[in-house]
């Protein structure tokens, strides 16, 4: 029987160009995001095989750019990703189900009814407008996701949108967009969250999570809760830093930096800390694990990281290209942290030198003032007392 | 013209030793935190980042052995005279100091002309150095906070947390360079307009001739009397 399954997928895969040994090198790279060694290899092939008879899941879409999807669903060459993620059975992608109408909502429904499914959530939770940025199928994005969310097993919130309100909440956040989360809190909804930021997420990581999830059971176990850190990502995809990680350390430590775009030390792919790399701050495996099927990065591409993968992402990373983010000071509008600095600094030593040029006038530069006899306090209270 | 005798009691040799190494930790790690800020050389980076992450553990050792040394050394308790005590008192408010806040603000501000009474630290002298200590453990927190092999210990975490994520940290870290580098300039200039003893005895352990103040602040005696 086993057997018979493993020949479907394979069959599967080879229709689409996907090898045997392709396969298994990508169920390879899964065991190594999910920290496991080589000898699970062939336990993640026949769970991805058997994927389709577990639970069903569900991707949803809240107030985003669909960058997720679009990144999951890379229509012109699916890679081993998507085709994995199609035969881990999404019952149905909001998006791209669209064009059947009542029909995908309908098959929606059927999902909900029966609890133990996985809903995965692209995009943010806009609670301004009454709901009203966001309708589907007659109801809001927040009647869908409260619908949505008691009966599932599992949320997986893709995407910096859907784990804190991404880019949608950045100031001034018109649409009080917030993240899954926080916002099944705010109702007093328990059901357990994973969080995979980045903009748009990583569909690696989406795999590595449902196998994870589904396939290797640590949702009855609970395991899958151990593995997530203090704001529900998983440790072992957010546990470093991109600079912890990064091919361009060499040149970091070695102070071999871009400090402008277009020139050779640009050619020479040189650290891109001087440009506002936020590598140091953001932690993701970006660096190792990669994207586009693997084939590069951000940094290696060229350009510095921007900190998606943080919480708060653009408020905390903007402007990208500089060191610091910009601070909001009211009146003044966004401001660098060193032009505060270089201000108050400048205020104190004006201060300083008019009150030097006070300290000369008043002939203190050459031992001060003479001693005061006695305390002011004492001289009055002597005055009142008439005496000691 | 008036000034008052620096004498050596004032300023036991180990105090001037956790001077000199204060001093030049945080010229170091001014220098390099400038440098780690904005990378204006190329280069250096290793190079100052091993002198930041070298000199921020002198700096906290220093201040251990500058706390220790006033519970444990004896130093003049006022200005212009031998007379000693535990140091720690010099920190504490003094008798001295009693009431003399509003008039040593009134002589900064040219609304006093006399030199008001104060112990050997003056009341805003004494809050001021106080200061360097929160400020240098809030330049240690905000800096363990962004330092790979402790930034996810959970106390350092959670402050991470409470400031908005490791770019506000850093940014904190960044403002409390000012910090120092506001309290360095006032310091300098506050310790040497009025002439430079103070400095000769806190940097060469020079000895200089001046009045001798009783316990009372009045001045009993001394050169310039
Ligand atoms: C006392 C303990 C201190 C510790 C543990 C500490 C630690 C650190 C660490 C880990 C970094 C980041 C280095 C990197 O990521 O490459 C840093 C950066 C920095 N430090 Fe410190 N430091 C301390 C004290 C100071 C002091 C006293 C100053 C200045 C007076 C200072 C100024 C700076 C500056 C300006 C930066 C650059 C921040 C930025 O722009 O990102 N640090 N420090
Ligand atoms: C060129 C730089 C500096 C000069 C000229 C200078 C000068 C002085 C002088 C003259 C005193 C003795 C004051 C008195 O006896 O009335 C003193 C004490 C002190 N200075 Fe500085 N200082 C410098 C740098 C610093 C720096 C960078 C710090 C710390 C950030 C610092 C912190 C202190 C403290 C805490 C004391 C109290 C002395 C004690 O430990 O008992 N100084 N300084
Ligand atoms: S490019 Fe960015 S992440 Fe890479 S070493 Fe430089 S600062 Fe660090
Ligand atoms: S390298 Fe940085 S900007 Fe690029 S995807 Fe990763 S976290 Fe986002």
């Amino acid at each position: 029987m086993a057997h018979e399954d493993h020949d479907a997928i394979y069959d599967l895969l080879a229709a689409r160009g996907v090898s045997r040994r392709d396969f298994l090198a990508y169920c390879g790279s899964i065991a190594a995001l999910l920290g496991l060694s080589e000898a699970y290899v062939p336990q993640i092939a026949a769970a991805v095989n058997r994927g389709a008879r577990l639970k069903p899941a569900i991707w949803l879409n809240g107030g985003a750019c669909t960058g997720c999807t679009e990144a999951i669903a890379q229509a012109d060459s699916p890679d081993v990703a998507t085709i994995v993620l199609e035969i881990l059975s999404l019952d149905f992608i909001e998006t791209l189900s669209m064009a059947q109408g009542e029909d995908a909502l309908a098959a929606a429904e059927a999902v909900f009814e029966e609890p133990g499914y996985i809903l995965i959530y692209e995009g943010s939770v806009m609670k301004g407008f009454d709901g009203n940025a966001l309708r589907i199928g007659g109801i809001t994005g927040l009647e869908e996701l409260e619908h949505a969310a008691p009966n599932a097993a599992a949320i997986v919130a893709v995407g910096s949108c859907a784990v804190d309100g991404g880019f949608v909440m950045a100031r001034p956040n018109p649409a009080d967009a917030t993240g899954v989360s926080m916002y099944l809190q705010e109702k007093g909804i328990d059901t357990p969250v994973v969080n995979l930021p980045t903009c748009p997420v990583n569909p690696e990581w989406v795999v590595a999570i449902l196998v994870d999830v589904l396939l290797l059971g640590t949702l009855e176990t609970g395991a899958i809760l151990d593995k997530l850190d203090r704001h529900g990502r998983p440790k072992y995809i957010f546990g470093q830093t991109i600079h912890d990680n990064c091919p361009r350390r060499g040149h970091f430590e070695n102070g071999n930096f871009v400090y402008e775009f277009g020139t050779e030390q640009e050619a020479l792919g040189y650290c891109l800390y001087p440009v506002g790399c936020k590598g140091p701050q953001t932690y993701t495996n970006c660096p190792i694990v990669r994207w586009n099927r693997r084939a590069s990065w951000c940094v290696e591409a060229g350009s510095p990281c921007i900190g998606c993968g943080s919480l708060d992402w653009v408020d905390v990373g903007a402007p990208f290209l500089n060191r610091h983010r910009d601070l909001p000071l009211p009146e003044v509008g966004n401001t660098q942290p060193n032009t505060i600095a270089g201000v108050v600094a400048g205020i104190a030593a004006a201060g300083l030198a008019v009150h030097a040029v006070g300290m000369k006038a008043t002939g203190r530069t050459s031992g001060g003032a003479p001693y005061e006899e006695m305390k002011e306090r004492d001289k009055k209270r002597m005055k009142k007392g008439g005496g000691e | 013209m008036a000034h008052p005798a620096h004498y050596r009691e004032a300023h036991p040799f180990i105090f001037v030793m956790t001077h000199w190494i204060n001093l030049v930790s945080i010229v170091a790690l001014t220098i390099s935190g400038f440098y780690i800020h904005y990378p204006f050389l190329p280069g250096l980076m290793s190079v100052m980042r091993g002198m930041h992450f070298f000199f921020m553990f002198v700096l906290l050792i220093n201040l251990a052995v500058r706390i220790i040394g006033a519970f444990t050394v004896k130093s003049a308790t006022r200005l212009g005279t031998r007379e000693v005590d535990t140091d720690i008192k010099n920190w504490l408010p003094q008798k001295l100091n009693r009431g003399q806040m509003w008039p040593w603000l009134k002589y900064y501000l040219f609304l006093k002309k006399e030199h008001p009474i104060g112990a050997k630290y003056g009341v805003l002298q004494k809050i001021a150095y106080l200061f360097t200590i929160p400020l240098t453990l809030a330049a240690a927190y905000t800096g363990f906070a962004i330092w790979g092999p402790t930034m996810d210990w959970g106390f350092l975490i959670a402050g991470t947390d409470a400031v908005g994520g490791p770019m506000a940290m850093r940014i904190i870290h960044y403002y409390i360079m000012w910090g120092f580098i506001l309290f360095t300039a006032i310091h300098i200039y506050l310790a040497n307009i009025e002439g430079t003893d103070p400095s000769k005895l806190i940097f060469k352990w020079e000895e200089t001739e001046g009045l001798q103040f009783d316990a009372e602040g009045r001045v009993v005696g001394g050169k310039g009397h």
